[in-house]
């Protein structure tokens, strides 16, 4: 083997278990992330099904451990821009993304995001809360560095006004001149774990497609549940900050649903809504959660335990599709079925949240052409043979993990995170290249 | 007198919500022995940790407590701090003030403030007494034993073998393939399973690393990570293997149809489980893979298939989900529509559950393409009527009772832990959960680990699931194993009972008390030793020693009564 190192593509918590457990098998690896900080999806949710662990606490010794090994290089910022070679000898060129913050200097003190005077929507919050222009999308960002948003920067877009966070920054490392920057790693095998993104709700437009503001997707509702999101944990509604005290779930958002939205179900919906309806239960003690599903699908250990909880704890189960949701009087009204009274079913809501299908994450298509590897009739991408190659692309040394191949929950793709690492760490070892 | 500094951590308003964290630090701050304290939003952060190394540094600290949430999160996390400014970690020690103090006492400020105060200063009195340790560290033997040869356990093997490690491979049966071996195909691509299988068996019988012991059993376990002793059992004979680690494969039964008498349960000859079912369908199974009913050999005409039987049904079954049943029912509904046209076949089903890629648009095709049709709802009786099987069941999306004549009727039984699997729990001493299987260390972020060092679990054994996952958990296994293997030595948490030889009787009551075998009378000086490997530290020994001669490090009886009287108030 000509380069006995690795390059894992994606920071979420796939990647950063493939990463940890080739470094931890004594081999060197370049994690390329494309946000500034590591920590995936993980990062913005609240509690985990099914035992409730804060998700946080439980990520961050993980992404604290990535940030300390002495095997691994953060490579944050940053995305894939080609791969040329052959396993055992890739050759990978890594495009950093300007930060205008010298991250060599930087000491992470966090005075710049308090003294930086301008505030826009937070794409971490998903729209809901903001952040400052310069940011780190966590306070427990790893690396704790922030970025400046070029594009809604005052010194950027207005001839060098403001400029707040130079003037404040203790050690001089604010660098409106910098530039990005494209380097080449060599390495030896590479395991793709970019993940997903959530379906448009602007698609759906039966569901308001995205205009309503107390229309919103499970992610959003996630950054209302979390202690850390824009209302501390607090559940209110966009619109006017009220407590909602009715609110409707609506699964299969877009899933199972091959005329307006996708073919294929993503597989962890039933379960997370279990969670918010409950956590929601446990906030709002007068509230009630109204849940619309086709099949109730807890197939993990404990899973079915979980969602009967739900439901003995007053989470209404309603089996069938919403039809329809739109604005009156303030409220968001839900028109759906209840296939088992063969009724229709009205209700004033004050709050919905749809549980929007899974999609391969943004740049799947485009990763997957400088990898040279196949993506599947959804867009994930695709593995060597679904039962028993289900972690290797096809593509001798580049491997997969978590959702980026297909959707699945945390404990799938820790396990596919190692089952990757297992390879590479196969491949490593070999004493001669093939 | 040690230098303690304190580090109050807010973790966002989880902690800071609840307890007047400036408070605490002004009280602490004249507390004996404090010579530094500090609050602030997130002490896991980088910029926290920065914080701690620097006040070590400046204020010429030897000792840390770190106000925080449980140390099973963070403590490492805080000792590798401390010990990149130069502090021996052991100096460093967690007060658990997030889920002990702040999340427990939401609604009294005042009261988790003092609390808190209490607690942290119990930990000070702690550190001060605390000795610096260094970690244990022991030869490794760099060979894995795998314990079952179904899927997930040959992956297993082949994964560590591949990266050139030993690997024995005990399978109870005398074949290897487990449960897949008795498949007809796969579901999704029909792909035939004997085929996908022999290549993987072959791949593990020529590999040079891989050692196969058939109709073996795992007898007896001594040891631990990275040294375990092994007996197996092999037609009779015992042989001893030593081995670093373990990976579990022991897979799944099925639940006994005798237990679910409402389905006449394993009496009548025309109602089989799914995986007879699947013999039948086999080309090497008995009926060459031809659809024929067991009672008189004829191609049955109606084929009821019955979901969940036994499971989600905690009266009379188990109360999980067996997560298989949906794909593999549809598969198998699908083949029989293949094989007979003109036949029906109903599925009776609770929710279709199908998890995975590709698995929504294959139940669809058994829907469209081969007309099978769906029920929902749950079937009440099974019983035999006119050479048919009678079942009467629900159809609750019209609301109506079903009846249906049956030529033969499958049910979906639930999966169990395989027979064996408590016994080999108790020699592993791994844990096992309500249901039998066992039990991996964290539901979320270590699937594939159980809470014993050095054993790794894989398929099924852990919980229901189909043949990618288990593929994935035996590689992630192997993963495990060889990260471990990486290793040069064993690190050994130094917190270890110790014998104070003045103190003791030799009276063998600590070796009786040891779960891990961690004790034993010396031969010749006739007093208590403690195996330093083996110990967990879990202190059952302290408690059982008469005199007092017990004892273990940084758990010292003046340093547990220092706490207590600080957690009184002083």
């Amino acid at each position: 083997m000509s380069k006995r190192r690795a390059m894992v593509i994606g920071g979420g918590i796939s990647g950063i278990q493939a990463a940890l457990d080739i470094a931890n098998s004594g081999y060197e690896v370049v994690l390329v992330e494309r946000l500034p900080s590591i920590g995936g999806h993980m990062a913005q949710l609240s509690e985990t099904f099914p035992t409730l662990d804060c998700s946080q606490c439980i990520l961050t010794p993980r992404t604290v451990e990535v940030g300390h090994h002495e095997k691994i290089r953060l490579a944050t910022y940053s995305e894939v821009e080609e791969v040329r070679g052959d396993f055992g000898d890739f050759k990978v060129k890594v495009r950093r993304k300007p930060a205008y913050v010298d991250w060599e200097r930087c000491t992470g003190c966090g005075l710049c995001q308090e003294k930086c005077p301008w505030r826009v929507a937070s794409d971490f919050e998903r729209g809901l809360g903001k952040r400052k222009v310069i940011y780190t999308l966590s306070p427990q960002a790893v690396p704790n560095k922030p970025v400046i948003d070029r594009e809604h920067c005052v010194y950027f877009q207005k001839e060098s006004r403001c400029g707040a966070c130079a003037k404040f920054c203790p050690v001089e490392a604010i660098d409106f001149q910098q530039e990005e920057e494209v380097w080449e790693e060599e390495v030896g095998a590479i395991v793709v774990a970019t993940g997903y993104d959530l379906y448009p709700m602007e698609r759906l437009r039966e569901y308001g497609g995205g205009r309503y503001p107390n229309v919103i997707d499970s992610l959003q509702f996630e950054r209302l549940l979390s202690a850390s999101g824009p209302t501390g944990g607090e559940i209110r509604r966009p619109s006017d900050g009220a407590v909602p005290k009715e609110v409707v779930f609506v699964q299969c958002a877009g899933s199972r649903e091959p005329e307006r939205g996708v073919a294929y179900c993503s597989q962890i919906c039933c379960m997370y809504t279990a969670k918010q309806a409950l956590l929601y239960k446990h906030k709002v003690h007068d509230g009630q959660a109204y849940v619309f599903y086709i099949d109730i699908r807890a197939g993990g250990k404990g899973y079915e335990e979980f969602v009967q909880r739900a439901m003995e704890e007053g989470v209404l189960y309603l089996q069938g599709k919403v039809a329809k949701i739109f604005p009156q009087d303030g409220k968001a009204m839900v028109w759906g079925a209840d296939s088992l009274s063969g009724k229709r079913v009205e209700i004033a809501a004050d709050l919905v949240v749809l549980a929007t299908a899974i999609l391969p994450s943004q740049g799947t298509g485009d990763l997957r052409e400088k990898l040279g590897i196949k993506i599947d009739e959804s867009g994930f991408y695709e593995e060597a043979h679904p039962q028993l190659r289900p972690v290797e692309s096809g593509v001798p040394g580049i491997y997969l993990a978590g959702a980026g191949q297909g959707p699945k929950d945390i404990p799938e793709a820790v396990a596919q995170g190692s089952a990757a690492a297992a390879k590479v760490v196969a491949l490593l070892a070999r004493e001669v290249s093939p | 007198m040690r230098r303690v500094g304190i580090f109050i951590c807010h973790c966002g308003r989880n902690i800071a919500g609840t307890i007047d964290v400036e408070r605490v630090r002004e009280a602490l701050r004249s507390y004996p022995g404090v010579v530094y304290s500090l609050d602030y939003l997130y002490m896991c952060s980088d910029p926290g940790q920065e914080l701690i190394k620097e006040a070590i540094a400046k204020r010429d600290l030897d000792g840390v407590v770190v106000a925080a949430c449980s140390p099973a999160m963070h403590e490492i996390t805080f000792r590798r701090t401390v010990a990149a400014a130069g502090l021996n970690p052991y100096l460093c020690e967690v007060a658990n003030i997030r889920e002990q103090c702040s999340w427990v006492h939401r609604a009294d400020i005042e009261r988790a403030t003092l609390k808190a105060t209490q607690m942290i200063e119990a930990i000070v009195e702690k550190v001060r007494h605390d000795e610096p340790l260094l970690p244990l560290a022991m030869p490794m033997v760099r060979r894995a034993l795998v314990i079952g040869g179904g899927i997930a356990g040959l992956q297993a093997a082949l994964d560590i073998a591949a990266a050139g490690y030993e690997v024995i491979l005990v399978e109870r049966e005398e074949r290897l393939g487990g449960r897949m071996a008795q498949l007809s195909a796969t579901y999704m691509n029909f792909d035939s399973t004997v085929d996908l299988l022999r290549e993987k068996i072959e791949r593990v019988t020529r590999n040079p690393h891989i050692t196969i012991l058939i109709r073996a059993q795992v007898e007896e376990l001594s040891g631990h990570l990275g040294d375990f002793k092994v007996k197996v059992r092999q037609q009779g004979n015992d042989e001893e293997y030593e081995v670093g680690a373990i990976v579990v494969a022991t897979g799944y039964d099925l639940y006994p149809m005798e237990r679910l008498r409402e389905y006449g349960g394993g009496r009548y000859p025309d109602l089989i489980d799914g995986l007879e079912f699947e013999r039948m369908l086999s080309p090497t199974g008995p009926t060459g893979g031809e659809v024929r009913r067991p009672s008189d050999g004829r191609v049955p005409q109606e084929v009821v298939f019955i979901q969940c039987a036994g499971s989600r049904d905690p009266e009379r079954g188990v109360s999980y989900c067996s997560k298989i049943c949906c794909m593999y029912t549809a598969k198998q509904a699908m083949i029989y529509k293949r094989q007979v046209p003109q036949g029906q076949a109903y599925i009776f089903y609770i929710d279709i559950r199908a998890l995975g890629k590709g698995y929504e648009e294959f139940t669809q095709r058994a829907m469209e393409e081969h007309q099978v049709l769906y029920l929902r709802g749950k079937v009440s009786k099974v019983f035999p009527q006119d050479g048919k099987m009678i079942v009467w069941g629900a159809d609750t999306l019209s609301g109506k009772r079903v009846e249906v004549a049956a030529d033969l009727v499958v049910l979906a039984t639930p999966m169990v832990a395989s027979a064996g699997t408590f016994e080999l729990a108790q020699k592993l001493r791994v844990a096992t959960d309500e249901h039998g299987f066992f039990s991996e260390a964290h539901p979320k972020l270590r699937p594939v680990e159980s809470l014993t060092a050095g054993v790794y679990l894989a398929g099924a054994c852990q919980a229901p699931k189909d043949i990618p996952e288990a593929v994935a958990q035996g590689s992630a296994a192997a993963a495990k194993v060889l990260s471990l293997f990486s290793q040069e030595k064993i690190t050994h948490d130094p917190i270890v009972a110790t014998v104070e030889s003045e103190l003791c009787a030799g009276c063998g009551l600590c070796v009786e008390v040891c779960p891990y075998a961690a004790r034993e009378i010396h031969p010749l000086t006739k007093i208590s030793v403690v195996k330093e490997v083996l110990c967990q530290g879990c202190g059952v020994c302290l408690v059982a020693c008469p005199n007092k001669a017990s004892h273990l490090l940084n758990f010292a009886p003046a340093q547990m009564m220092a706490m207590i009287e600080a957690l009184e108030g002083g």
